[in-house]
């Protein structure tokens, strides 16, 4: 029966910062944002033919801004719609169509951009939201299995850490399997939150066959991967950092008040300004002779 | 045993033991049986000994008595005077019931107490076999620091054990079966009895007045039963039954409740009478023209209902009624209902509260707590990045920012997928190598967890062992500060008790896992754990004979 099917959906999250796009350009003429497009549409069009009852979602990731491509406010549906001609079944070329339009739009925009880094914690917290608004919209007594693909380009940005932390919890919270592609570098943040919701963590070395990487490892949903051999989990580094350095220490001191991470014992917390009482260690007591004055 | 130093309580003659005719004698603290004209007692036991007495049933031809000891043996005694043989079984039989609850040993409850803890813990037990059994430790000490909780909870829980209430239904639950000749047979417990007793304190009075005067307890209760105080309709109550009096107890009883009403100011009882709204909704009140030709059938409803009103209501009553010692006799026998000792509750100032109750309600009440202690931060910016440690963040010049992105808006000007030719079919290989089993995405992936390569057996017993060893550090530690003589002598009876258990224990099932091959190095943090033990009495043996240089 239809109505007993499960509904998965995808959202895919897809880093599109231009000045990391624009150096990569000129750095490997052979991979441009165009191919990575390219590769991302041939994934979701795989996931939304996998099962009629999947769903899907694209969310492209800026500095300062983050944008639904799919689906779209602006999509009107029913008229107009340009058939491919080659027969392909007619959510996929509207959905391809779609997108493409959106993210020209998207990019030609003039934006003076202050800051230079993704805006990742935003395009996530989005993802959350619109995964829990359609799991609403679903029948009653319907299952939901929903998972986020982040596909990064340009590194972490370390000031987005508090958001992106409650974001990766709420995902825990709601069963949200988050996984992650790394194009260039490792990032810290992305493995501990794949390890947290328990999705998949994977950089890979050839960028140029990013299509096949993603249809072998990012296609099957969770309950198809424990059927299969996947790369194994990364081991995270959990060390903390100390809030006076920044170092990775794996033995420091909490403050009990603020719950600030130091190195070095100090008798004030330099983030709350509260002062601690420490024990003395006992001295040994000599023992004093009376004097007694005789008079 | 053979010198008669006792006080004699009983002697009964006659009695055969072991097919042997014999006397037998029941002393202050003993029981003792001697054969026929000789001096000596080949059966002896103290009543510390015995565990329970048995008797045969009525019926039996042999009236016998027997004794079962707390070691599970037990002895039979045969009373073969053909015509004071039952009056004698059952005068032993009572001297033994008063006798044998005084001797009841103390030692023995510590015994049962010590079995129930090791049954009901499974840990405890396998650490008891493990240290006790095989002579590591004596069983004093294992139970040294274990005993002395559980005693303080036993006598605090016997103390404070909970009344049991009366079920409302125990007159019901005796349900009599027949007796296959027109007769009918009540089964009566003693709890039955019990309750009976507590809810009607006017049977309990009959009770004591007729028992066993007039009446044996049989014939009390067949009175009791065939009585039309016991049956659903008090007609003939006139007759000369010793329970028509209770009936009328019970009347008035029933009045006097009625009269007291209930105290609560909340509860309004007149208004649950039936109401009638309309012609044909609810009951119409009869008019006042038939009140004194009631129906039979309404006048027997109204006595079942009255009947059944009062029952639950001295169920009650007895049960808020405290089991209160005999002194307090008189004001049960008088108060027959058990509102009247409630009424004394129901003071003017329950009122004043329950009233209150109703009125006020705690949550919109103003909030007038102290306020909290707010977290006030100098350096708030240090939490915007977290815990994370600094990365460097390559510069890029704002030409360099103005270029990328110029060149992207180009590129995506004439952005139009083309599907069909996403990457060629080299790279694909190439990446579908690495992901293969043995590529270069999938190393490390086989290592197999400790877990997974010890078996669960080895994995139990290592777990024995650390609870064990737990146990005997946990002794070896507390010693110190070595203060006391006691202390000392513990410490080096904890330390060879270490050594012994390293080398019973700890070298059979290294060697144990050594002849399985397997790598792992499991005992390592039990040697760390036994060698902090052994050199820190090292230390402390040390500067002891330093000490007394």
């Amino acid at each position: 029966m239809e109505s007993e099917d499960e509904i998965n959906i995808l959202v895919i999250v897809i880093d599109i910062n231009p000045i990391w796009w624009g150096q990569q350009a000129q750095r490997e003429p052979k991979f441009t944002l165009s191919k990575c497009l390219d590769a991302v549409m041939v994934l979701a069009n795989s996931h939304m033919v996998m099962a009629r009852t999947n769903k899907l979602a694209i969310i492209a990731s800026l500095y300062q801004e983050s944008h639904f491509l799919y689906p779209s406010k602006n999509w009107k549906s029913g008229d107009d719609i340009a058939s491919s001609g080659d027969g392909k079944y007619e959510l996929l070329s509207v959905a391809n169509d779609l997108f493409a339009e959106q993210i020209k739009k998207l990019i030609d925009r003039k934006v003076n951009c202050t800051q230079t880094e993704t805006l990742l914690a935003g395009s996530l917290s989005r993802a959350l939201c619109y995964i829990n608004r359609v799991s609403k919209e679903v029948d009653a007594g319907q299952d939901m299995k929903s998972r986020i693909l982040v596909i990064k380009a340009a590194e972490d940005c370390t000031l987005q850490y508090m958001n992106f932390m409650n974001v990766v919890f709420a995902a825990q919270k709601k069963n949200v399997l988050m996984d992650a592609c790394m194009l260039d570098m490792d990032s810290g943040l992305l493995q501990q939150a794949c390890d947290i919701t328990g999705g998949l963590y994977l950089k890979i070395p050839q960028k140029i066959a990013l299509a096949q990487y993603l249809l072998w490892v990012f296609l099957p949903d969770a309950d198809q991967r424990s059927h299969l051999l996947l790369p194994p989990p990364v081991h995270v580094d959990y060390r903390a950092a100390c809030f006076c350095h920044r170092n990775l220490i794996e033995i420091g001191y909490v403050c009990s008040v603020c719950l600030s991470i130091f190195c070095n014992f100090s008798p004030i917390c330099t983030t709350c300004e509260t002062a601690f009482k420490m024990p003395l260690p006992q001295m040994a007591k000599t023992k004093k002779k009376k004097v007694k004055t005789v008079n | 045993m053979a010198s008669l130093s006792e006080e004699v309580l009983l002697v009964v003659k006659r009695v055969r033991q072991r097919k042997q005719d014999g006397t037998l004698y029941l002393m202050a603290e003993r029981i003792a049986w001697g054969p026929e004209g000789k001096d000596r007692f080949p059966v002896s036991h103290l009543y510390a000994d015995i565990r329970c007495q048995k008797i045969s049933p009525d019926g039996k031809a042999k009236i016998q008595l027997q004794l079962v000891l707390h070691t599970g043996e037990s002895s039979t005694f045969h009373f073969a005077n053909e015509s004071t043989a039952l009056k004698d079984r059952d005068a032993t039989k009572e001297l033994l019931q008063q006798l044998l609850p005084r001797f009841k040993k103390k030692a023995n409850k510590e015994l049962e107490e010590k079995n129930r803890m090791l049954q009901e813990d499974p840990v405890l037990f396998q650490l008891y076999k493990d240290l006790v059994v095989s002579q590591v430790i004596s069983a004093e000490e294992f139970w040294a620091n274990r005993l002395s909780l559980s005693s303080v909870e036993h006598s605090l829980s016997n103390d404070s054990k909970q009344e049991v209430g009366i079920s409302a239904a125990f007159l019901a639950d005796i349900r009599p079966q027949t007796d296959g000749c027109n007769g009918l047979r009540y089964n009566l417990t003693s709890d039955i009895i019990e309750s009976i007793f507590r809810t009607y304190p006017t049977v309990k009075q009959k009770y004591a007045e007729n028992v066993p005067h007039n009446l044996t307890e049989k014939e009390f209760w067949t009175h009791f039963f065939q009585s039309h105080y016991f049956h659903r309709d008090r007609l003939n109550t006139g007759q000369q039954d010793i329970f028509s009096e209770c009936a009328k107890q019970d009347e008035k009883g029933l009045k006097s409740m009625v009269t007291q009403g209930v105290k609560n100011p909340m509860v309004d009882l007149l208004a649950l009478e039936d109401k009638t709204l309309d012609e044909g909704y609810g009951t119409a009140a009869a008019p006042s023209t038939s009140n004194v030709t009631k129906t039979l059938r309404e006048n027997s409803n109204c006595a079942i209902i009255k009947r059944f009103n009062h029952h639950s209501a001295m169920v009650l009553a007895a049960g808020l009624r405290r089991a209160e010692p005999c002194s307090d006799q008189t004001s049960e026998t008088s108060s027959t209902d058990g509102n009247s000792r409630d009424s004394d509750f129901f003071q003017p100032p329950l009122k004043k509260v329950k009233l209150q109750e109703a009125i006020e309600y705690d949550d919109l009440q103003s909030d007038c707590r102290r306020k909290p202690i707010s977290l006030n931060l100098k350096k708030s910016d240090r939490y915007s990045h977290g815990p994370v440690p600094l990365q460097s963040q390559p510069y890029t010049s704002s030409q360099d920012i103005l270029n990328s992105i110029a060149v992207i808006q180009q590129e995506m000007k004439s952005y139009k997928p083309r599907l069909t030719q996403v990457m060629s079919s080299s790279a694909a290989s190439s990446a579908i190598t690495s992901l293969s089993p043995g590529g270069v995405l999938m190393q490390g992936g086989s290592q197999q967890t400790v877990n997974q390569l010890v078996p669960s057996d080895l994995q139990s017993e290592l777990k024995h062992l650390y609870t064990a060893a737990g146990e005997l550090l946990r002794h070896f530690w507390t010693c110190f500060p070595v203060n006391t003589l006691f202390l000392e002598e513990k410490v080096v009876k904890m330390q060879s008790n270490l050594e012994r258990f390293q080398l019973t224990k700890l070298r059979p099932f290294q060697e144990k896992i050594q002849r399985q091959y397997l790598s792992a190095n499991l005992t390592a943090h039990l040697e760390e754990m036994l060698q902090a033990a052994y050199s820190k009495f090292q230390a402390w043996q040390s500067r002891r004979m330093m000490r007394k240089t």
